[in-house]
């Protein structure tokens, strides 16, 4: 199956499961109108993710019932018991729809009258959505030219041939950088290729020696999805059919149709996996446990041949305990490639729609992230990615009077630094201009006078995230109908993230969308203050040095030192944590952290592997919590946050 | 530079990149007829291929584009000193 089509099916088997109970949460409560903009918001989603393929049929159906909730929430529309049903039934389609995709990849044969009928009663096509290629997705019959290639291309090359293309490149394409048999090299299946001057040629001359006149015919055993991805970005040019199994001379091609050398894998439900992670990281402490009564025994004078015995079999235990953990955690990891590559159509189709010029280059696709985090993180990211496409680049003329390239830029990064990812949209465009977000934030009211009056940049610039800032009411294919920026703060909170822009005038803007850290296996160093144990992961420590009180001079309202001829700031972890401090040493314990502050701690206790949780009840509220884990002995460790100690001391 | 004039032939050699369509083109316009050594190539853009397409030098031994090579080597028979554009 194309690897579009299944993150998609995934996606809206979810979406149609969320719409039908807000549909059914909206029917108990009619008067919410909250729930409304949940049902619509459902449907919205549902018609972006569609909007990526070309299904016009079950993208009409989803842009009428996009309309009909839009005038009911606007209170256009009553929210009666027959709209209800109308959304329902409708849903009901998508499902099939969907079910369909799932099998075939492509929808059920018929769907069209269907579609039409829909439509109809959700009060007929209002603004017609993209119309879609010329291509007809739905097998019909074949074509002349492509029986009469295959005819005489021969049994060999016809008979296992499952779709036909012929490829009209545009005569400018060379301008616009295309290969047009670089696509053709891309069908590993190919069995036959006719490559034929699409009109006469004219007199030879230089002049045009960069316009293709070209049409290329092939047959090809690769499948409609593959033959589809692969001219994806020229579906304008192409006209794909898929050959009817009945064309094929060879009766036995099926079995042949798959090469062996297919990835094997398994689909699992990702619930298990979490299971399984869950007592891996059991595991993991428990096997501390072990640790720690191995080393008792060696304290405690038993026999030294048990003692080294327990020793090296806990070395073991711990060592398959990390692995396991290591590779049940990359179970559940999905590289963000898996939706990075699924935002180049949009921003193709919005430019195209804008006018606009833009250039999408993404880096770092290989870096993996929760499953559940990547797949929550799509919608959002393709809000920011069209918010920047939309607002960010400016129309070519604007973009030549400031001395920048026509194409506008767009680049989508991801990056791991210490336990996060951060995934980032940087264009080239305008910028936010911090007076027009106060202008707009008094004219709607989001805040007093007074209050916006004295913001500064920063604070203004996060009122762009603030609910109702964005009320742009277009309506078309894909754009914003106030579903603002608000909506991808709320995401990234439910995911346990957070997105923060930053912008210089005229340079650009770009969005960080910072991904919580992955439950993984971490090393903590172990410290202790006021007389309990922390853990502080180990990778924010860059050293731990022992420094004489006198060299602890004051600073500010604090206290600094000078290590390696810099100036230190020095926080002491006990006062920090409002515990008892103890008697002064002589020397002071401090452990450097990659900030650039030193922790001052009364001792160091050595190192451990575990599985970190996050924080959790009364826990996730203190701000220096990065989360818990179970010692050997059976106590509870509390995990520091280094940056939250870090940012605190500034 | 991948397409070279040698005294009695065209040499493509390596990769040709969609510039090559003209420089190709300009040789043979100025002199039909000469046969292009495609042997050493490696792969050729489409606008390269375009213009043997259009312009049909002889084209002697196999393509060093194997893609070309299998799919496109009926190039190669329409190709005579004969069909050279007037």
């Amino acid at each position: 199956m194309n690897d579009l089509v299944e993150p998609f099916v995934a996606e809206a088997r979810e979406l149609i499961q969320a719409a039908t109970d807000d549909l059914l949460a909206l029917e108990a409560a009619p008067g919410d109108g909250a729930a409304v903009n949940r049902v619509f918001r459902g449907f919205h989603t549902l018609k972006g993710s569609v909007g990526l393929f070309d299904w016009p049929p079950l993208l009409a159906v989803l842009h009428a019932a996009e309309e009909s909730l839009s005038a009911a929430r606007a209170g256009a529309r009553a929210v009666d018991p027959g709209l209800i049903d109308l959304c329902l039934e409708t849903l009901d389609a998508v499902a099939r729809c969907t079910e369909a995709i799932a099998g075939s990849g492509d929808l059920p044969a018929g769907f069209s009258g269907e579609a039409a009928r829909l439509v109809a009663r959700h009060g007929g096509p209002s603004a017609p959505p993209e119309p879609g290629p010329a291509s007809a997705p739905e097998a019909g019959p074949v074509p002349d030219w492509a029986t009469a290639f295959a005819a005489a291309s021969g049994d060999a090359a016809a008979g296992l041939a499952r779709v036909a293309v012929r490829y009209r490149p545009r005569a400018d394409c060379f301008f616009a950088g295309d290969d047009p048999l670089g696509l053709v090299r891309r069908l590993p299946g190919l069995t036959a290729l006719d490559l034929a001057p699409a009109e006469p040629w004219p007199a030879p001359d230089l002049a045009d020696v960069f316009a293709c006149n070209l049409v290329v015919t092939l047959l090809t055993t690769d499948s409609r999805e593959a033959v589809d991805e692969v001219f994806r970005l020229v579906r304008d040019q192409a006209t794909i059919v898929t050959l009817p199994a009945a064309s094929a001379a060879a009766p036995s091609d099926e079995p042949a149709g798959e090469p062996a050398a297919a990835p094997r894998s398994l689909r699992v439900d990702a619930a298990r996996i979490d299971d399984l992670a869950a007592l891996v990281g059991e595991l993991v402490v428990a096997r501390n446990g072990l640790a720690h009564l191995a080393a008792r025994a060696g304290e405690a004078g038993a026999e030294a041949g048990f003692a080294r015995a327990l020793r090296e079999t806990d070395a073991r235990l711990g060592r398959l305990a990390g692995a396991l953990h290591r590779e049940v955690g990359a179970l559940r990891l999905l590289p963000l490639e898996r939706i990075f590559r699924r935002f180049a159509r949009p921003v193709r189709e919005i430019a195209r729609g804008l006018g606009k010029e833009v250039a999408l280059t993404t880096a770092g696709g290989g870096t993996g992230a929760d499953r559940a985090v990547v797949e929550g993180l799509f919608e959002p990211l393709l809000h920011v990615i069209r918010n920047a496409v939309d607002h960010g680049i400016e129309p070519a003329g604007e973009r030549r009077r400031a001395g920048k390239p026509e194409a506008g830029r767009i680049a989508l990064t991801a990056e791991r630094r210490g336990g996060t990812i951060t995934v980032s949209v940087a264009d080239d465009g305008r910028g936010i201009d911090p007076e027009r977000v106060r202008r707009r934030a008094r004219e709607r009211g989001l805040l007093p006078p007074e209050r916006l009056a004295a913001m500064d940049e920063a604070a203004l610039l996060d009122l762009i995230f603030a609910p109702g800032f964005s009320t742009a009411e277009r309506v078309g294919d894909l754009s914003g109908r106030g579903v603002g920026l608000d909506a991808v703060r709320t995401a990234l909170a439910r995911l346990g993230g957070r997105v923060a822009v930053e912008t210089r005038a005229g340079a650009g803007t770009t969005f960080r969308l910072v991904l919580p850290p992955t439950v993984a296996l971490s090393r903590l160093l172990l410290v202790e203050a006021g007389g309990e144990t922390y853990g502080l992961p180990i990778e924010a420590v860059t050293g731990i040095v022992r420094v004489a009180r006198d060299r602890l001079s004051a600073l500010g309202s604090g206290r600094a030192t000078i290590l390696r001829g810099r100036t230190v700031p020095v926080i002491g972890l006990a006062a920090r944590l409002g515990l008892p401090a103890g008697a002064p040493a002589a020397d002071a314990t401090l452990v450097v952290l990659a900030g650039g502050i030193a922790v001052e701690v009364e001792r160091v206790r050595g190192h451990l592997d575990t599985a970190v949780r996050p924080p959790s009840g009364l826990l996730a509220a203190l701000p220096d919590v990065a989360g818990t884990t179970v010692l050997g002995d059976g106590r509870v460790l509390v995990v520091l946050d280094p940056s939250a100690l870090e940012e605190g001391e500034r | 530079m991948s397409v070279r004039r040698e005294p009695d032939r065209i040499v493509l050699d390596g990769a040709c990149p969609v510039e090559d369509a003209e420089t190709l083109a300009a040789l043979l316009l100025a002199e039909p007829g000469l046969p292009v050594d495609w042997t050493a190539c490696g792969r050729l853009h489409t606008a390269v291929v375009q213009v043997l397409l259009r312009l049909a030098p002889p084209l002697p031994g196999p393509c060093g584009d194997p893609f070309v090579a299998r799919w496109l080597g009926s190039l190669a028979k329409q190709g005579t000193p004969d069909g050279a554009v007037d």
